[in-house]
């Protein structure tokens, strides 16, 4: 089977020698090991510097609004389902997006191999189907890709691309017979006390660095409500009950729309678990309204309309 | 050490409505504390940061002159938090005020030259500042010829009109004032201040050309001084961009390698065409 | 310069005793990673370390701190400024690359014509004990502006690892005082001087990455109209990472907070990379795009700041390296600049 790599340049190439797009998003090689960096080309030539491998983990779907040209885009399952999203929030016009869906087994996190090997530099690193060979200063390990994915990629169901222009490759097998929501109810089970412990535990990390909302497709907004003076709802110091705020809001602000690409936990640097609250109104959304974010290009998001035999239970 | 950071207390003695859509008030204020108020030496051109405790703190060019002791005046423009904040004062109320902070204009350059002074809106704060230290009985022998060309979108926009009066009766001062659109009762000129700067058409020697202005106004301004002969070294500018320590350290105010609290506001043009193409 | 040494196994114990007359700052493993914390027992402290996560400048220039309270009342506005250190403090294990961002950081903050009385106060009042870097990372670059893993700047004592023990150089006066008074610290024989010798020889060849940036402010001054600025920009987030995890980034905000008549102005971390940095109140923005802030950060570090103090505003720790998101290497940024 040809490399997705290659797919993937050839693809690119061709698309832009016959303009029929201006500008296509991929990725790169990183400077880092196990680090692929988001791509921006624009001719031929250029997309000789395509590649896709398991680090490939920035949604690039943030990188399509307020463009003038005609736009390709190398998009996995879940950066697509952010496109649907801008989309139907008419961000982007399907026209001008030309999507290059890549079916995908999950990215793995550097995080938590880094744990693993417990601040041993690796300076080395050689993808091979299943595993990853690792090469430090003076060690090599071999580590299983499934044993290491982002938490985002393991409660995935949509590796293969909703939508898309041209497929490169063959589609994989969905992830099948799992709970995607086993933590949120584990986090639900748990007393008031201990999940506001657990949760500003969390948020106590957090230095407002603001780079989940910046890594967030959907996080768009020309002025943030964290940057607004008048009225101010957040202070901007890291005082908890500010960033607990920050953060909540946040999520809230999601409802609906979030596809949990993961790409604000990939995003901070202090290893917060963001997807925490996130999750759990994603759960809440598919229970109340019966709605998954992303899926279709038809369907209203429940945010943004209403039905008269909506969940009231809150109206007492 | 001081502590640069702590503000000292003023009362608002008095607020002036200036112009007739209510945006733009003039605030005297006096130092609760007497011996602040003698240490506080300013000269035309520096700005202070000018408190409402609980709201916050920016930057306002000082508009009184230092040869009138006791109180300090600032003109305020109704744009944002801290402004909406002090516009909300009442007489007698107390802020807060750190300064005098940048540099100032070249005074003892502008000795025995001519001295061209051109203004529009509401960046006329500091030159007022400046004509009133000039004008003042015992400096005005120091300086030589004294024109001010200043302008604004309509007569009711025009700041310090009582004075402009004044001004414009006195034999040691040449003031032209314009507005864009006029109204029934002006009898002043019409026009843009770069076109009546082009109709005065002030000499440039032995003059230094002092320019505060909203950009569109300085963009259209400089080409008129430099067809009338002022080089780059005799242009003065103040220039303006958001801050919050005043002091050059919170990095927010840096143009080039230049801080406008610090090495600024008062620039020369030749200092500007030095920097970066940041301004 | 003076040379002492003292058993690695001696300096829980020394760092117990250090505790009970200073407050003692080091390194401390929190989740996965580690940060720079107030210790209560020599034994939180964790030796052998790449680098915290967040520099050692907090330790001087927290994120949020209050400048001071304020209270309105009709005869008068009383102000507070909060209570300064009591306790003279100790940094141990900061790395040399850090403790050379501490002599950028007082330019700024201790410049002739302004001082910052809260920065300073920590400072003075803070021995700087560095830990040398026998490993340097691959992304380390200390070396390529003006550092190296056994740089002194910055630091009064400066550790190094022979095996079983430090050499501990004394790098200031206050260095050699502080040896003086504590017993730990024992004479040093040359073998061992010999090793410390071998161990920054080698470390020095260690540094692997390497940028040419004596020519880089020559290539910037020139540089600010390039189409280059166009194009580097494209994938950066926009996010603080990078200006909040770095050792010399110094840019802050002050904001009041309030009740009634009494409040507090603090002072907080801000980037340049956000655009309300340069927010006018009238709406104009001298930064409107992600194309200027991001020349501005490199435009500030590596020539504004080299107009202004003779070094740039890096020293090369490789923070932003490892945490951007995007993978936005400023060392590809600078070797772009010099191929200009």
């Amino acid at each position: 089977m040809p490399d997705t790599s290659v797919m993937i340049r050839d693809t690119a190439k061709k698309l832009l020698d016959e303009k029929r797009v201006d500008l296509i998003i991929g990725f790169e090689r990183g400077t880092l090991p196990l680090c692929s960096s988001p791509c921006f080309t624009r001719r031929s030539e250029e997309a000789e510097r395509l590649i896709w491998n398991a680090s490939c983990e920035n949604n690039l779907a943030k990188y399509l609004r307020r463009r003038e040209e005609k736009v390709g885009i190398v998009a996995k399952g879940c950066d697509i389902r952010s496109i649907i999203g801008l989309i139907k929030e008419q961000q982007i016009d399907r026209e001008q997006v030309f999507i290059i869906g890549v079916p995908c087994n999950g990215m793995i996190d550097r995080r938590k191999i880094e744990a693993k090997l417990d601040g041993k530099e690796i300076l080395e690193a050689e993808e091979e189907d299943e595993t990853v060979i690792l090469k430090g200063r003076d060690f090599t390990e071999a580590i299983k890709k499934e044993e290491f994915l982002h938490n985002s990629c393991k409660t995935c169901n949509h590796r293969n691309p909703v939508i898309y222009d041209v497929l490169i490759g063959d589609k994989v097998e969905e992830n099948q017979g799992f709970d995607e929501y086993k933590e949120v109810k584990e986090f639900e089970a748990q007393s008031a006390d201990r999940r506001w412990q657990s949760f500003t535990n969390e948020v106590s990390k957090c230095i407002r660095c603001y780079a989940c909302r910046n890594a967030c497709p959907l996080c768009y907004c020309q002025e943030c409500f964290v940057d607004s003076s008048q009225p101010q709802w957040i202070g901007k110091t890291t005082n908890l009950s500010d960033t607990s705020i920050f953060h909540i809001v946040r999520a809230f602000h999601t409802a609906g729309r979030c596809v949990d690409c993961g790409a604000c936990e990939r995003a901070c640097p202090m290893g917060i678990d963001i997807r925490k609250l996130t999750k759990k109104i994603e759960k809440d959304v598919k229970e109340l309204f019966h709605y998954e974010a992303g899926v279709s290009l038809e369907d209203i998001p429940p945010l943004a309309t209403f039905n008269p035999d909506d969940p009231q239970e809150f109206i007492k | 050490m001081k502590n640069l950071y702590l503000p000292l207390a003023m009362r608002a003695e008095k607020i002036v409505i200036e112009t007739e859509d209510k945006n733009i008030k003039t605030f005297s204020l006096s130092f609760l504390n007497k011996e602040d108020g003698s240490s506080f030496n300013y000269l035309p051109g520096q700005f202070a940061q000018l408190s409402v405790l609980g709201k916050g703190e920016a930057p306002f060019g000082i508009a009184s002159s230092p040869t009138q002791p006791g109180e300090l005046e600032f003109t305020v423009n109704k744009v944002g938090v801290v402004t909406v904040a002090l516009h909300n004062l009442e007489e007698g109320e107390i802020i807060g005020i750190r300064g005098p902070l940048g540099s100032c204009f070249p005074i003892e350059a502008f000795e025995g030259k001519n001295i061209v002074i051109i203004g529009g809106g509401f960046a006329f704060t500091t030159l007022h500042s400046l004509i009133r230290y000039i004008l003042y009985q015992e400096n005005r022998s120091r300086f030589g010829n004294v024109i001010v060309i200043y302008g604004a979108r309509s007569p009711g926009l025009l700041l310090y009109k009582d004075e402009l009066k004044q001004w414009e009766a006195r034999p040691d001062l040449d003031l032209h004032l314009t507005v864009d659109k006029a109204d029934d009762g002006w009898r002043g000129k019409v026009g843009v201040v770069p076109n009546v700067i082009k109709e005065v058409a002030p000499s440039s020697e032995n003059a230094y050309a002092i320019v505060c202005g909203p950009p569109i106004m300085i963009k259209f301004t400089l080409p008129v001084l430099r067809d009338l002969g002022f080089l780059p070294e005799r242009i003065v500018l103040s220039l303006e961009m958001k801050m919050k320590c005043g002091i050059g350290m919170c990095g927010r105010c840096n143009i080039g390698n230049k801080y406008v609290c610090k090495e600024g506001p008062i620039f020369t043009l030749a200092h500007l065409n030095e920097l970066s193409g940041e301004y | 310069m003076k040379e002492m040494k003292i058993a690695k196994n001696e300096v829980v114990s020394f760092l117990d005793s250090l505790i009970r007359e200073y407050k003692v700052f080091a390194p401390v493993k929190r989740d996965s990673f580690v940060v720079f914390q107030e210790i209560h027992s020599g034994s939180e402290a964790l030796l052998d370390y790449a680098n915290s996560k967040k520099p050692p400048k907090e330790i001087f220039f927290p994120q949020s701190e209050v400048m001071f309270a304020y209270s309105l009342h009709g005869e008068g506005l009383g102000i507070e400024e909060p209570a300064f250190e009591e306790k003279p403090r100790v940094i141990f294990g900061i790395r040399p690359c850090d403790a050379r961002s501490l002599v950028i950081l007082d330019d700024i903050f201790n410049s002739e014509m302004y001082k910052d009385v809260y920065y300073i106060d920590k400072r003075e009042k803070t021995l700087v004990i560095a830990t040398g870097c026998n490993q340097p990372n691959s992304t380390c670059f200390c070396t390529s502006l003006g550092g190296g893993p056994f740089s002194r700047d910055g630091s009064d004592l400066l550790l190094v690892d022979i095996g079983q023990e430090y050499v501990v150089q004394a790098v200031t006066e206050k260095g050699e005082q502080f040896l003086k008074k504590h017993s730990e610290f024992k004479d040093v024989d040359e073998h061992s001087l010999s090793l410390m010798r071998n161990v920054i020889e080698t470390a020095g060849a260690l540094i692997k990455s390497k940028v040419e940036t004596e020519e880089i402010k020559e290539k910037l001054d020139r540089m600010f109209d390039d189409p280059f600025w166009d194009l580097v920009h494209e994938k950066c987030l926009g996010c603080a990472i990078c200006t909040y995890l770095c050792p010399t980034c110094h840019c802050f905000d002050i904001a009041d907070e309030a009740t009634d008549h009494r409040g507090k102005r603090i002072r907080i971390w801000d980037s340049c990379a956000f655009p309300m940095f340069t927010l006018e109140a009238s709406g104009v923005n001298p930064r409107p795009t992600n194309k200027e802030r991001t020349r501005q950060r490199i435009m500030h570090k590596f020539k504004y700041f080299v107009d202004n103090h003779g070094m740039a505003a890096c020293v090369g720790c490789g923070r932003c390296i490892k945490e951007c998101p995007v993978n936005l290497d400023i060392r590809a940024v600078l070797n772009s600049i010099l191929n200009r």
